[in-house]
């Protein structure tokens, strides 16, 4: 039976939840969609992958759309899910600090609802304000608020999802601590689209800082760099966000920039002590030490998450690597980006973080391989990139032993293969 | 596949993997694994069998897979769920010789070590060079890391520093079928789904960790710890939310009520104040940051009607504060014969009015009802006191903890915190979560353990269990000989 694709599916979705692509907005990499369908209930969404499922037809999730470039350049796509319509926040519990949200919500959004009662979901992730939460978790994209709060991961308490067998079902629930059942909400965090769709979500939430400052310290070599970041990890500040950032491409900006960025946010009036102390403890020579405060500091971190999000032309790799191992990383990043301009930055004390690739495909591959076989960094992950580099090197990297796990994941969620169209990781 | 094994036939396979005295199977030997620290459930294993290497411990989960014999995993046997109470027809495996702290990474701020290996040895290890480690289940003496795995463990400092799972950097993971996987690892950010954080809180159902990696946290540089007493219990509770409400997020808040309070002072003589309500509030952090945030709390306690403030100035003070609140549990047996205790968890915006409900409940069974708990993240510990040589009390008291737990769901709460649904709250399961959201983690397990031999019979509710009602406590033999305590 040939089936014609819209068939049964404006039935699910309505008039206004169905129509054809538009090719710039709706590309995913190089690839054009046959449908976009934008279910407007979370019943909606289990019933189009149901439908995708029966009648085998591929299905890309997105959210916001801000990180369509990530993954492997799907095969043929013929339905978009877009989820961007299901953007309520179904509750604010601001006494319990949780919040349960629909996937589609952009984080800006969700935040300025949450700011009403002086709180907020501390994620500052790459991708900005306009990514959805759903998108987020999928992704388990997360910025330098990590120091203290974790990746999505760590913040998400309750899940609802649908499934490729058309059911909602859900996980966890809306208090902050509860072990009851097993955690799904962790098993589709990180999952990129291809097990199930997130259709809401309950995250724990925090107060918003009452007060904050920022120690920027500027060093002119590695060595020190370490040597400064071993100290801080040692010492017993208590740091919201701890960053560094350096240029390690082109053999020739071994003289480029490392930076240190420390920030305290914290209850009024007990921030300047710190920032004090901070700044007694990490001055010495050869270090620039400066103290950002207000709007300044403010302007600096909304700049320094999208470092990596907004560069047009470069491409964008996830890297790891053990914290007290930065003067190899940086050695093994200066090596291989040698005649690119590349920047590392990332959660120092976490050893996470991202390296952004100038450059042409063809050198940008070859980094991505000399990166890959260094045993200081881990984890290398193309998140964006052309699809010509995308051709050249895996975006997920080699194989490992929880392969088998996850393919029978896979199966056992999707066993017609039609979620997220080959793009990856499962 | 499988071809039947005799008893006998076992015992010698699993004795030429593990060596001849680390396998019982005498009645008497196994006695001790028939239970967990929930001992009214009971089961005898067909043997006892104790690997002493994650190699010993894939050949004896190939060996029951290859057999289809179930197998239940077992750390130091402290939970409270019946998560490691034997099947029947099955092995236990024991992870208690495996107890080797393996890797100690300071600069990096992670420690590797087997199962085996209790939660307080971290911190031990770690403390001479400023470090420990953040979950701090009360039974910390003795419980092992790899049932903290299983459990996914808080404890009175989760509120800030969150559980287990929050914890935990990497484990290798047996899977039912004797495969090894490497869940998480050195580096962050393994692409792909969480298993980590699916696997750890599965009570032990998708395989068993055989080595585990952690962070360890700094000490912070000030810790203090505030005692206020409130004339009712309702000003407590609104303290508790005024707190979160102001922004400060504490490192615990603890709270106790009048019967808890009088079991504590005939036990562990605490120096508590008599009065309704105690709230036990630990800031840590910077200094001033510290010092700021108790003033607020101060403040907050007095609007709210405090009848007596005492902020612990030492360690010394601080520890008896502490001692009154973690023997607390172990104190109820001054005041009752025989408690049950419970582990649902409300919104802490509901505090107030569940614990209304309970004293209701109290009342009109006649049962009295202990509160101990983390008020903070409004996980309930109800403690019901009865006489169990009183026919029936036993079943009413059940009968009662049962109707808590209804009140818990109404109030949108979960029916465990930290105790995990175990063997005890499997039936309770259908009212928390629908068939569609059992249906799907049934899915998970099965993946894992298509033959269901790897702790079968927990966490999910089972025809053969729908009868049941969770049951009384008993104390547990740690508990009796002074090794444990209860949360």
């Amino acid at each position: 039976m040939s089936v014609t694709p819209a068939g049964g599916l404006d039935a699910i979705v309505g008039p206004a939840g169905l129509r054809g692509p538009d090719v710039t907005r709706d590309r995913i990499s190089s690839v054009v969609p046959t449908l976009v369908a934008e279910p407007d209930t979370p019943e909606q969404v289990a019933q189009v992958l149901a439908w995708c499922a029966r009648e085998r037809q591929t299905v890309v999730l997105r959210g916001a759309g801000t990180k369509m470039g990530w993954g492997r350049v799907p095969s043929d796509v013929d339905v978009l899910l877009s989820m961007h319509r299901l953007n309520r926040v179904i509750a604010h519990e601001h006494g319990d600090l949780t919040t349960t949200v629909e996937a589609g919500t952009r984080l800006g959004d969700l935040n300025e609802a949450l700011a009403r009662h002086g709180q907020y979901l501390p994620i500052d992730p790459p991708s900005g304000d306009g990514a959805t939460v759903g998108g987020l978790l999928a992704t388990n994209d997360s910025g330098p608020l990590r120091h203290r709060f974790g990746t999505p991961r760590d913040l998400i308490i309750g899940i609802q999802m649908a499934t490729t067998e058309g059911v909602l079902a859900k996980a966890g629930g809306r208090v902050v601590k509860n072990v009851a059942g097993y955690d799904l909400s962790k098993l589709l965090t990180g999952s990129f689209g291809s097990l199930a769709a997130i259709t809401s979500a309950t995250f724990k939430l925090s107060p918003l800082p009452r007060d904050s400052g920022t120690v920027v310290i500027a060093t002119p070599d590695d060595a020190d760099l370490s040597q400064l970041i071993r100290e801080v990890m040692d010492s017993q500040v208590d740091l919201t966000s701890f960053e560094v950032a350096v240029d390690v491409g082109l053999a020739e900006s071994a003289a480029g920039s490392r930076h240190i960025l420390l920030r305290c946010c914290s209850l009024t009036g007990s921030v300047a002590p710190q920032l004090e102390e901070l700044t007694r403890f990490v001055s010495a020579t050869p270090r620039r030490v400066d103290v950002v405060t207000g709007q300044h500091e403010h302007a600096l971190w909304r700049r320094v998450p999208v470092l990596s999000g907004d560069s047009t032309r470069a491409a964008a790799v996830r890297v790891s690597w053990l914290p007290a191992d930065l003067d190899r990383v940086l050695l093994a990043a200066r090596e291989a980006t040698a005649e690119i301009p590349a920047l590392l930055n990332g959660r120092a004390a976490l050893g996470a973080g991202q390296i952004l690739l100038g450059g042409n495909a063809e050198q940008q591959a070859h980094a991505v391989e000399r990166l890959r076989s260094s045993s200081a960094i881990g984890n290398v992950v193309l998140m964006r990139g052309s699809s010509d580099l995308k051709s050249r090197v895996d975006v997920w990297g080699p194989p490992r032993n929880i392969q088998s796990v996850m393919a029978a994941l896979k199966n056992a969620f999707d066993p017609h293969g039609v979620l997220n169209a080959g793009r990856g990781p499962v | 596949m499988a071809s039947p094994l005799t008893t006998g036939a076992l015992t010698t396979a699993l004795r030429a993997i593990v060596g001849e005295s680390h396998v019982l199977s005498e009645s008497l030997d196994v006695l001790t694994y028939e239970c967990d620290a929930l001992p009214h459930l009971r089961e005898t294993p067909v043997a006892v069998v104790m690997p002493g290497s994650a190699d010993e411990v894939q050949r004896v989960v190939g060996l029951c897979a290859e057999a289809g014999i179930p197998f239940v995993a077992r750390g130091h046997g402290t939970g409270l769920s019946g998560g490691a109470t034997p099947v029947a027809g099955g092995v236990v495996i024991s992870l208690a010789r495996m107890n080797r702290v393996l890797r100690i990474d300071i600069p990096n701020q992670r420690v590797t070590v087997q199962p085996g290996v209790t939660n307080l040895e971290i911190t031990r290890q770690v403390a001479p060079f400023g470090f420990y480690y953040a979950p701090d289940p009360s039974s910390q003496q003795v419980c092992s890391i790899g049932g903290n795995v299983a459990e996914n463990s808080g404890g009175a400092h989760c509120l800030k520093y969150g559980f287990t799972v929050h914890h935990v950097l990497a484990a290798d993971l047996v899977l039912p079928s004797g495969e090894v996987v490497t869940l998480g690892g050195a580096f962050a950010d393994s692409p792909g789904p969480d298993l980590l954080g699916l696997v750890i809180g599965s009570e032990g159902t998708l395989g068993i960790v055989t080595e585990i990696t952690v962070r360890i946290v700094r000490r912070p540089a000030s810790v203090q710890t505030l005692l206020a007493a409130f004339p009712t219990i309702d000003a407590g509770g609104a303290a508790v939310s005024d707190i979160i409400a102001a922004g400060i997020i504490p490192a615990a808040i603890e709270m106790m009520d009048e019967l808890a309070i009088q079991a504590a002072e005939a036990s562990v003589h605490p120096g508590f104040p008599q009065a309704a309500s105690l709230l036990i509030v630990e800031l840590d952090g910077a200094l001033s940051e510290v010092t700021a945030g108790m003033a607020l709390v101060e403040e907050i306690c007095r609007t709210r009607g405090t009848t007596h403030l005492e902020r612990a100035l030492d360690d010394t003070q601080r520890a008896r504060i502490w001692k009154g609140r973690k023997g607390a549990f172990a104190a109820m047996g001054r005041v009752s014969p025989n408690y049950y205790v419970q582990d649902g968890v409300v919104p802490r915006s509901r505090l107030s009015d569940v614990l209304h409900r309970i004293r209701d409940l109290s009342q009109r069974s006649g049962l009295r009802i202990a509160n101990v708990f983390h008020a903070g993240d409004g996980n309930l510990h109800p403690l019901i006191c009865y006489d169990d040589r009183v026919p029936g009390q036993a079943a009413h008291a059940a009968a009662v903890a049962a109707e808590i737990l209804t009140y818990c769901l109404d109030a949108g709460g979960s029916l465990t915190g930290e105790h995990g649904i175990g063997l005890d709250k499997a039936p309770y399961m259908a009212q928390m979560f629908s068939a569609d959201d059992l249906s799907l983690m049934q899915q998970v397990r099965r993946v894992f353990d298509p033959n269901g031999v790897c702790n079968p019979g927990k966490v999910f509710p089972t025809p053969r269990l729908c009868g049941e009602v969770p049951g009384p406590y008993r104390e547990h033999p740690a508990e009796r000989a002074g090794l444990a305590e209860r949360v």
